[in-house]
C-alpha cells in the first residue's frame, strides 16, 4: 500500500507502518517522535486532500 | 423561418463575437474522443467528429452538481440552515450539437418540467441556453436516430440547426433565441433553405440500421416485465454505469451531503439504474438485487414505461453510444426488437 | 486463433449432449465490429452460435462467481489464471468445472486493431495454466518481453510529476465503474463505493473521490490481479487503468516473486505469514 501510495504521488514519509507491541513502550516513543519529525518536515499534506466539499 | 448563410471564413470571427454575450460550450477533443466542454477563450469548436464520446446532457445536468450549502459550526447563527449554492445561469450556448442531443434534452424536459414540478437547477440552466446544432451528414454505423423518433436534421429542442456546405453552414433560424444568437454572433447573410430538404434525405439514407417499435405501445407491461428472455439477455451485462452516463436520456440522480470540517454542501450526482445501490431502501430492503432485474428496469423505462405514460415514442434517440462503448455489448436495438417482438405465451 | 472455434463447439456440444455440464460460458458474435458478448449456451443446438478470435477480450471467469451449476468454461491463458484464483478464493469450485484451454495469441486493442493489447504483447502466460480439454497446440510463451517498462517510468518521476500523471490519467473519468464490474477479481457482495455506513468515498466527481477509488480498487487487486486487461479494455473513456494494477503486480513479483493465478496448490502471499516475509516498509 505504501509504495502504490507514493508511487501515484503521495510523498514518501507521509505514510507510516510500524509494529509495536503493548509492552514495547519505548519503541512507541521513538517511532512516534519520528513519524512526527518526519511529517512536520514535509509540512501540511496538500495533493492527497480534497480541496472542498462545496468545490465541484 | 430564417435561413443564414454562414461563409466559413466568418465563423472563427462570429464565435468570437458570441463570447461577449455568451459562455461558449463546444466539442473538443478530449484524448482520443471529442466531448463537450466550455471553450476557452481562444478556443474554436471542433465541429469535425462523429459524435461526441459523451452527451452533452451535462451542460443542463451536470454529473455533480451543488444545490445547497451549510454550515456544521453552531456558534454560526444559520447553522443547519441550508442556503442556495451560488449558480451560474447567465446566457450560454452549446455549438455543434448533434440532433439526436438535442431531441434528447426535450425528452428530458418531459422529467423535470411538469405541470406540478419545476426542477429548478435544471430548468433554470436550460433555460438559459441557446441550442445550435449541426446536422449529421455522415451519420456513424451504430445510429438508428430514424427509426427512434429522430434523425440527422431533425430540429426538436434545437434553436438554430447548422447543415455544412463545404465553404459555409447554412443556419436556420428555429426560434427566437436562435435568430438573437446569429444576429449576435453578425451572421447576417442570406442563406437558402432548399438545400436542407435533399440533403436530409441523403442522410437519412445513410442510416441503414433500424429498431422495430411499432408494437411496443400495444404490449402489456406485465407480460414484458415476465418474459423469458431477461435472463439470458443480460447474462454478458457487467452493470457498469457506462449505457446509463453516456445516454443523452438518462436523468436519474441521487443526494448526497458532503461535509468537510464544519462546512457542507448538498450536491447531486448522476445515479445509474444498473448498480444495486439505486434500489436500496433505507430499511435494507433491496426490489432489485439480480442483475437481471436492473437491466430489465433500463430497458422497460426507456421502450416501455415511458411511451406509455408520455405516448412521445422512445425514451432513445438513436444515438448510439451505449451500443459503441457497452464492454459487454448489451445492444439497445436487439433488445428493443425483441420486446417489439415479443408475443407472450397465452 | 480462429481455428480454434471447431474444436470448442466440437467438445461444447460433446459435454452439454453427455450431460457432463448443463452450460458452456463462451463468447457469441458481437452486434459491432471487434467486439464480441459473453453468452452461456445451454442447448448443444446452440453451440454453433460460439465464436473464438481476437475479440475475446472481456475474462469469462468473471461470469463464473458464485455459480451453482456444472459449467464449461473457454478459458485462454488469463482467464485460466482467474479461474485459478476463483478456486483458491472459494467463488467456484474445481468440480463444477470442465476448463476448455485455448491456447492464446493475445486480443487486439478494440481502439487500433491493427495492434495487440498492450498486455496481451507482454504477456507470459499465453497458455492456460489449468485446463481439462485443450482446443489446440500449446503456443510458445513469449521470454523476452519487457512487461514494467511503463511501471518503471512513472517510477523515475518526482513526487508532483507522479501526481500529476495520474490526475492527466484519470481526468476522464465518469466512475461508471466498468473497470472494476469487468474484473473477475471484484466480487464483494457490497463494493467499498457502495458502502453507505461508513461512507468511505464521495460519490462525485472530484478528483480526489475519483482517486481514490481507483487506488482503493486496485489495491483490493494486490497479489491476485492477473493483468488480464478486461478493465482497461471495459472502459469507455479509455483510461489506462492497469497504471495502477500493474504496480502493484510488480511489486508482487519482485518481493514475493509471485504472479497471481498460477497454482491451486499455494496460497497468496498477502493472505499467508512466513517468517521471511520482507518488512522494508516497517520502521
Amino acid at each position: 500500500m505504501k509504495n502504490l501510495m507514493e508511487h501515484m504521488g503521495v510523498e514518501p514519509g507521509r505514510l507510516q507502518f510500524s509494529w509495536i507491541s503493548s509492552a514495547e513502550s519505548t519503541k512507541f516513543v521513538d517511532v512516534v517522535t519520528k513519524v512526527t519529525e518526519s511529517v512536520k518536515a514535509l509540512g501540511p499534506n496538500t495533493n492527497y486532500v480534497k480541496k472542498s466539499a462545496a468545490k465541484v | 423561418m430564417k435561413v443564414i448563410k454562414i461563409d466559413k471564413k466568418t465563423w472563427a470571427g462570429g464565435i468570437n463575437s458570441l463570447r461577449s454575450g455568451y459562455r461558449l460550450i463546444g466539442p473538443v477533443v478530449k484524448g482520443d474522443a471529442h466531448d463537450f466542454a466550455e471553450l476557452a477563450s481562444d478556443e474554436a469548436p471542433d465541429m469535425a467528429f462523429g459524435n461526441t464520446r459523451l452527451s452533452p446532457k451535462s451542460v443542463i445536468f451536470p454529473q455533480s452538481e451543488p444545490m445547497f450549502t451549510y454550515s456544521l459550526d453552531e456558534s454560526d447563527p444559520e447553522h443547519h440552515i441550508l442556503k442556495d449554492s451560488t449558480k451560474d445561469y447567465s446566457p450560454r450556448a452549446v455549438i455543434g450539437m448533434r440532433p439526436c442531443d438535442a431531441k434528447a434534452i426535450s425528452l428530458v424536459r418531459m422529467n423535470f418540467d411538469t405541470p406540478d414540478y419545476r426542477d429548478p437547477y435544471w430548468m433554470d440552466a436550460y433555460d438559459a441556453t441557446t441550442f445550435v446544432g449541426l446536422a449529421c451528414d455522415n451519420p456513424c454505423t451504430t445510429c438508428f436516430c430514424t427509426s427512434a423518433g429522430c434523425g440527422p436534421y431533425h430540429e426538436e429542442g434545437l434553436d438554430v440547426l447548422l447543415s455544412d456546405c463545404g465553404d459555409a453552414y447554412e443556419a436556420k433560424a428555429l426560434t427566437e433565441k436562435g435568430e438573437k444568437l446569429l444576429a449576435a454572433a453578425g451572421w447576417d447573410a442570406e442563406g437558402d433553405v432548399s438545400i436542407f430538404e435533399p440533403k436530409k434525405a441523403d442522410a437519412e439514407a445513410k442510416i441503414t440500421c433500424t429498431v422495430e417499435t411499432g408494437n411496443l405501445r400495444g404490449k402489456n407491461s406485465l407480460d414484458l416485465y415476465d418474459a423469458p428472455f431477461w435472463k439470458e439477455l443480460s447474462f454478458a451485462c457487467i452493470n457498469c454505469g457506462t449505457c446509463t452516463y453516456t445516454c443523452p436520456t438518462c436523468w436519474c440522480f441521487d443526494i448526497q451531503d458532503e461535509n468537510k470540517g464544519k462546512e457542507g454542501v448538498r450536491m447531486r450526482n448522476w445515479d445509474s439504474c444498473m448498480t444495486s445501490l439505486f434500489t436500496m431502501h433505507g430499511s435494507g430492503h433491496n426490489p432489485r438485487t439480480e442483475k437481471h432485474q436492473r437491466f430489465r428496469q433500463r430497458f422497460m423505462h426507456k421502450l416501455k414505461y415511458f411511451v406509455d405514460k408520455y405516448d412521445k415514442g422512445l425514451m432513445c434517440v438513436g444515438c448510439g453510444r451505449c451500443v459503441q462503448q457497452c464492454p459487454a455489448n448489451i445492444d439497445i436495438r436487439t433488445i428493443c426488437n425483441k420486446m417489439n417482438g415479443y408475443e407472450a405465451a397465452s | 486463433m480462429e481455428s480454434y472455434i471447431g474444436k470448442i463447439k466440437e467438445i461444447s456440444e460433446r459435454l452439454l449432449n453427455d450431460g457432463t455440464v448443463e452450460c458452456v460460458v463462451g463468447f457469441r458474435k458481437g452486434t459491432v465490429a471487434l467486439t464480441n458478448e459473453p453468452c452461456m449456451i445451454t442447448k448443444a443446438s446452440d453451440v454453433k452460435d460460439l465464436v473464438w478470435d481476437s475479440n475475446c477480450r472481456l475474462n469469462l471467469a468473471n461470469y463464473l462467481t458464485g455459480r451453482k451449476e456444472k459449467i464449461a468454461v473457454i478459458a485462454k491463458g488469463c482467464d485460466s489464471r482467474n479461474i485459478v484464483n476463483h478456486i483458491i478464493e472459494n467463488k467456484i469450485s474445481r468440480e463444477q468445472l470442465v476448463i476448455i484451454g485455448v491456447p492464446c495469441k493475445g486480443m487486439v486493442d478494440k481502439n487500433n486493431p491493427e495492434s495487440l493489447q498492450s498486455n496481451c504483447a507482454t504477456c507470459t502466460h499465453r497458455n492456460p495454466v489449468i485446463y481439462d480439454e485443450l482446443c489446440g497446440e500449446l503456443v510458445e510463451e513469449q521470454t523476452d518481453v519487457d512487461k514494467y517498462e511503463d511501471v518503471r517510468a512513472v517510477e523515475a518521476m518526482e513526487t508532483q510529476e507522479k501526481w500529476a500523471f495520474f490526475e492527466e490519467l484519470l481526468s476522464g473519468c465518469t466512475r461508471c465503474y466498468a473497470c472494476k464490474n469487468a474484473c473477475p477479481l471484484c466480487y464483494c457482495p457490497t463494493c467499498f463505493v457502495d458502502e453507505s455506513q461508513p461512507q468511505w468515498i464521495g460519490k462525485g466527481t472530484d478528483p480526489i473521490d475519483v482517486r481514490t477509488y481507483h487506488f482503493l480498487r486496485a489495491y483490493h487487486c494486490a497479489g491476485r490481479c492477473t493483468d488480464c486487461g478486461a478493465c482497461e479494455a471495459a472502459c469507455p473513456q479509455n483510461i489506462k487503468v492497469r497504471q495502477f494494477t500493474k504496480k502493484l503486480e510488480k511489486d508482487c513479483n519482485e518481493l514475493y516473486g509471485w504472479e497471481a493465478g498460477l497454482t491451486v496448490d499455494q496460497r497468496p502471499p498477502l493472505d499467508s505469514f512466513k517468517l521471511d516475509d520482507p518488512d522494508k516498509f516497517i520502521m
